[in-house]
This record gives C-alpha cells, sequence and structure tokens, in this order.
C-alpha cells in the first residue's frame, strides 16, 4: 500500500530524534511501493546473512548483494542526465549482471536486459529501440563494448562496475559519460527510498520479429507481480530452497529464476555457460531443490547417459517451459529426480513467464499425452483463457489460444501496428483485452489445453521465439538471392534443434560468406546450420513456395 | 583398436574442421586446448554429435558423470577422458 506523499511530509517535517517518529519514517518509506524489487528488499532485511547469490564459484550474501545494488541503483540516479523510466544492463552470469538488474530496479527504472552473446549489431539496435540513456556493463561484455559505443548515435552513461579506469574509453569515446567503480557512489546509505507505479514498466525484453527487426514486449510491475505471487504460493518456497538459474536474462524464464527465489531469501545458482545444457554435475554438486530450463536439456542429458535413475534426489520441483515438453522426457525427469515434482508450464513473453500448467503424474499422466506430447494444461488461478476460430468467435475444442488476465501486457513497445494485430477485444467478452498467441491448441473435455503447432510462420528453436521471416530478411539481403526459405531442422516432438535455408536464383555469394553475415547479426540460435541450393524452389497448389516439400527434401537427405 | 592421444586429438580436430557451427571466424585455430564450447566451434547439440562420433570411433563409452565441463569441453580434456574409460 503506497503511503500518501502528505502523511509522509508531514511526519519528515516534524521528524526528531523521537525513536517513535523515526520509526514512522521507516514504516512509511517501507510501504511504499516497490515493484519487482519488493521481495527482495524484504529477503534482504529478514534473511541478511544467507547466501543470495552464488554466482563464479563466488558467494553472496543478501547483505552484500543488497549493498552492490544500492551502490548502482545510487549511480544512476546520481549520474542520469536526463530522467527516463528505462536502463539497460549488458552482462551475464556475473555479480554485475545480478546486481545490475536489481540496481536498476532499485533506482525505480525498468530494465532491459542485453545479452554479451549477442551479435553487436542486434545488441546496438535493441539498445536504441528502448531509448535507455543508462547502460550498465560487465566485465564479460567489456570486449564488445567499443564496437557497441562506436555507431551509437546517443549520448550514453555507462556504468562499469568492474573498471577501475575508464580513461581510455573517455579519450575514445568523448561522445558518451563513463562511471569506472571508483567513481561508482556509495550505497552504504542508499535506503531505496522509491515508489514505483504498478503500471510502470519492470523489464522490456525483445523477441524476434517477422519485419527484421527485434520486437519489444515491456512487462509492468503489477503483471510480473501477480505472477511472482502465485509461483511462490503454489511452489510453497522457503528460504532454505536452492534455486538453478540456467536462463539468459534476455530470455524472460530468467525472472523467475531471480525474482520468484530471492522473495522467499532463497539462493540462486547461477549455472555457469559451460554446465547450461548439461547440467548434470552442477545439480549435484549445489544439491539444488529447484530446476527450471528448456525441455531440451533432458534430451540432451539423456543422450549423453546422464540421466540415471536417482541422479537428483535434491529437486522437490523441476519445472519445464520454453518449447513442447515430451512425454518420454518427463518420464525420464520423473526417475532421475523421483523426490521432485514435474510440471509443464507454457506462456509467452507478452503473458509474463508462463500462464498455464500441467502437473506430471507418473501414473497417469502418459495417458493424458497428445502426440507424445505432455500437454500444457490449465491456466494459473485468475487467468482467462478462450480458444478462438479464424473469424475470432470462440470456439470449443481446437483453434487460436487467447490470453487475458492480471499477468497479460497490454501492447509491444512503441509498436502500435503489431500491438493493434496481436492484442485485440472480442464483441461477447465485454471490454476485456486478450492477447492472441498465434499457437494451435486444443481443448479437452475437462478444460485442458494440448499444444498442437502454429498458425504462422514461427518457430521454437531450442526454446528461443524465433520468427522465420526474420532469418529470411537477413538471408536475402546477404544472399542477394531471389528466393529464399528458412526451414527449422531438425525437429522433434515441436521443437527445433535448429534452421537451415534454402535459396535459389540470383546468388552467387558463398555459402560461408552468407553464413558469416548472417553470424554478424543474428543470435548463434538463429543462424543457419546449412545452405541448400535449388534450380527453383518447389511450389504448391496455390503458387507460394511449398515449405513441406522442403522437409521432404531435408528428410531423404 | 587402441589409440594414442595424438591420434585421438588428430582425429576429433578434423572431425570438429568439418562439423563446426557455420559462420565461425575461430575455426582456423582449432588445437588441443581449444575450447569448443567458449569457442563457439560447437553448440551443445554439435558437441553431443561429437561424442557420439568418438564413441563410435574409439569402441568405447564415455562417462561423464563426475567430470567437470571445464575438462570435457577442451579437445584434450576430452580425448583423455574418452581413453580413461578405454583403460577401465
Amino acid at each position: 500500500m503506497p503511503c500518501s506523499p502528505y502523511v509522509e511530509q508531514l511526519v519528515r517535517s516534524t521528524a526528531s530524534q523521537q525513536p517513535s517518529i523515526r520509526a514512522a519514517l521507516a514504516t512509511a518509506t517501507r510501504l511504499r511501493y516497490k515493484g519487482l524489487i519488493q521481495g527482495f528488499l524484504d529477503s534482504a532485511e529478514r534473511f541478511a546473512s544467507r547466501e543470495a547469490l552464488v554466482v563464479d564459484d563466488k558467494s553472496l550474501s543478501y547483505r552484500e548483494l543488497r549493498g552492490r545494488a544500492a551502490a548502482i541503483a545510487k549511480t544512476i540516479l546520481d549520474r542520469e542526465l536526463e530522467s527516463f523510466p528505462l536502463a539497460a544492463i549488458l552482462a551475464s552470469r556475473s555479480v554485475t549482471a545480478y546486481a545490475g538488474v536489481l540496481g536498476i530496479l532499485g533506482s525505480g527504472k525498468g530494465y532491459v536486459p542485453l545479452n554479451p552473446k549477442f551479435p553487436v549489431d542486434r545488441t546496438r539496435k535493441m539498445l536504441a529501440l528502448s531509448g535507455s540513456r543508462i547502460l550498465v556493463v560487465g566485465r564479460e561484455a567489456l570486449g564488445q563494448l567499443p564496437r557497441l559505443l562506436l555507431e551509437a548515435a546517443w549520448t550514453l552513461t555507462v556504468i562499469l562496475p568492474d573498471l577501475d579506469d575508464a580513461a581510455d574509453l573517455c579519450a575514445a569515446f568523448p561522445r558518451h559519460r563513463f562511471v569506472s567503480s571508483r567513481q561508482m557512489a556509495d550505497g552504504a546509505g542508499f535506503a531505496f527510498d522509491i515508489e514505483v507505479n504498478s503500471t510502470a514498466v519492470a523489464y522490456l525484453l525483445f523477441t524476434s520479429g517477422s519485419t527484421g527487426e527485434p520486437k519489444g514486449v515491456p512487462i509492468h510491475h503489477s503483471n510480473v507481480g501477480s505472477y511472482i505471487q502465485y509461483i511462490s504460493n503454489r511452489y510453497e518456497v522457503t528460504e532454505r530452497d536452492r534455486f538453478s538459474q540456467e536462463f539468459d536474462m534476455t530470455f524472460d524464464l530468467s525472472v523467475h529464476d531471480m525474482f520468484v527465489c530471492w522473495e522467499r531469501g532463497a539462493c540462486l545458482f547461477s549455472v555457469p555457460e559451460k554446465s547450461v545444457m548439461l547440467p548434470a554435475k552442477f545439480i549435484r554438486d549445489h544439491g539444488l531443490t529447484m530446476w527450471f530450463s528448456v525441455p531440451s536439456v533432458v534430451a540432451l542429458l539423456s543422450n549423453v547417459r546422464l540421466l540415471q535413475p536417482r541422479c537428483f534426489p535434491s529437486l522437490r520441483f523441476s519445472l519445464f517451459c520454453g518449447e513442447a515438453l515430451a512425454a518420454t522426457h518427463a518420464q525420464d525427469w520423473q526417475e532421475a529426480a523421483p523426490n521432485s515434482i514435474v510440471e509443464n508450464l507454457y506462456g509467452p513473453t507478452e503473458t509474463t513467464i508462463a500462464i498455464s500448467h500441467y502437473r506430471w503424474y507418473p501414473s497417469k499422466s502418459p495417458q493424458e499425452c497428445l502426440n507424445g506430447i505432455v500437454p500444457i494444461g490449465w491456466p494459473f488461478a485468475g487467468q482467462q483463457c478462450c480458444v478462438v476460430d479464424h473469424e475470432r468467435g470462440e470456439v470449443s475444442e481446437t483453434g487460436e489460444l487467447c490470453l487475458a488476465g492480471s499477468q497479460v501486457t497490454d501492447g509491444y513497445w512503441n509498436n502500435l501496428e503489431k500491438t493493434q494485430g496481436q492484442f485485440v477485444r472480442f464483441p461477447e467478452t465485454g471490454g476485456t483485452l486478450w492477447y492472441r498467441t498465434g499457437d494451435l491448441v486444443k481443448r479437452g473435455e475437462n478444460g485442458c489445453l494440448y499444444y498442437l503447432g502454429r498458425i504462422d510462420h514461427q518457430v521454437k528453436i531450442r526454446g528461443y521465439r524465433v520468427e522465420l521471416q526474420e532469418i529470411e530478411v537477413v538471408l536475402r539481403k546477404t544472399s542477394k538471392a531471389e528466393q529464399v526459405v528458412a526451414v527449422p531442422w531438425p525437429v522433434a516432438y515441436g521443437s527445433a534443434d535448429g534452421v537451415v535455408a534454402f535459396v535459389s536464383g540470383g546468388s552467387n555469394l558463398d555459402d560461408l560468406h552468407i553464413l558469416n553475415r548472417c553470424r554478424e547479426v543474428l543470435p548463434d540460435y538463429m543462424v543457419p546450420r546449412k545452405i541448400y541450393r535449388l534450380e527453383e524452389m518447389p511450389l504448391n497448389d496455390n503458387r507460394k513456395i511449398d515449405r513441406k516439400k522442403l522437409v521432404k527434401l531435408l528428410e531423404g537427405a | 583398436m587402441a589409440m594414442s592421444e595424438t591420434q585421438l586429438v588428430d582425429l576429433v580436430i578434423t572431425w570438429v574442421r568439418g562439423n563446426h557451427r557455420p559462420g565461425n571466424s575461430r575455426n582456423g585455430g582449432i588445437s588441443a586446448d581449444t575450447d569448443l564450447i567458449a569457442s563457439g566451434l560447437l553448440d551443445s547439440f554439435g558437441f553431443i554429435d561429437l561424442i557420439v562420433f568418438i564413441e563410435s570411433q574409439s569402441g568405447c563409452k564415455i562417462e561423464l558423470t563426475d567430470v567437470d565441463p571445464s575438462e570435457f569441453c577442451v579437445v584434450k580434456g576430452l580425448c583423455r577422458i574418452t581413453l580413461r574409460n578405454q583403460q577401465n
């Protein structure tokens, strides 16, 4: 409940040395709505000396992590030239990455995660689209910073908690302002005395866009607040829990890892890059109790025989999200983690992390799977779903899944056209705003939802959402070919391991040149693994490129 | 067929040169000390393919259960683990 500014002013103006007044002031400060960071701050008070984060073999208590975040938050507030509601963080799996997210939220702004593994061109585009003027950079991203700044046509304030001396950067990039670790504010006295609006943006993520431009999805404090409360209660999270942190921060599932964990004073274990896809030893070494990953991890562990019965006895919950979960994988994981409840979660970024769940029961679930895929289940309590046909009339069984409720955002970042296409109101549901997912589902008699596929050309590659057209835009530009098609391949249980390209007509450039250029602008998982050259593309009866025939060519190759 | 470490390292390097991720400019510098994941030469799926290849060539199963990824991601480390398994 926010405290009235008038009441607070009154308390301040009459503040004396009386302990009762000081206590009232402290209470007033605490009662302010601080949004996503609130749970962390509460835990930092209750569990100050407990471990909050283990990353790079370093362990930080809640007190220490709060201190690092405070220094970044105070520096942002001291140094920003003009007020803007967002700030960006370019860091990954480091103390600065986590303290940076908390510091940005602690300054009252929403955070924009950028990925040091992404091509610099893409990162620059995301930074520009966000409008952020503040950029926090971790040690692991210092190498790419000069290239990022070289073509940044606006003035940035760059905060560098891992760099003692920024003189070289100041000399090379006079347009921008740099704050080295020595110049940062002392966070010791910073009280996180902020108040945010529940409709303000907590974080802004970018997903693949069909036009070739990444698409910004703003998630508000109220959206993510609903999620965190629901999930923390559902999984009865306590300060004794030990959470995995598998996902990159540009993947919204990382928000679950961090903020569900810190909501209840638990400890977050950042999985090192090398262990992300083969995390068996990491889970055992750290005695994790909460696991969250894409289902691809199960397949990989299984392939190298690292998924043995009872090998993960410490896990009490295992959650999978981001792509279809095969029944065999759910079963294998359940045997590997016999003390764990296994759940399949589903949710597009626009609906905040996940919005439906299905609990796996070894005795009955195998019979409830459709095409060997675990159902996506039922919406979280308080969230709504409907299944609509082409004319957007609600249908009872198979159609496009639409979602509404407190977790669903209200549009894309500065993109009215896309917003109007995906966020709609149906006459028969009054004023409710629905998000059209583009996912084709079947609804069972008991209301259980089954994922069937997409109604467009969006695919999931290792959990990442990819618009094939975005890859095709880059391929067309780089290959100069008349026709280009990106095809997800190989595909198993509705999810792809990668993508390959078909090109025909007019391209004399060699494959390596084309693929090198793709790598400069697309993230790794979107770069085609191979280029196939055809005299001409196969066409279907409507004279459109026959994608099914292309898949058949791959199957026969 | 028993292989020496040098033979196995050469075999792995040859395989990686022919199967690395496309468009990666760092493939010229691959050596026994190269970290296949950190260098970007292979993603985790490519890494699994490599393990399947090594197992087919060496005739033994590679046991990764208690090995740290920082060891098995490096060409030399992966080959030593394979040969260790071959001896056991």
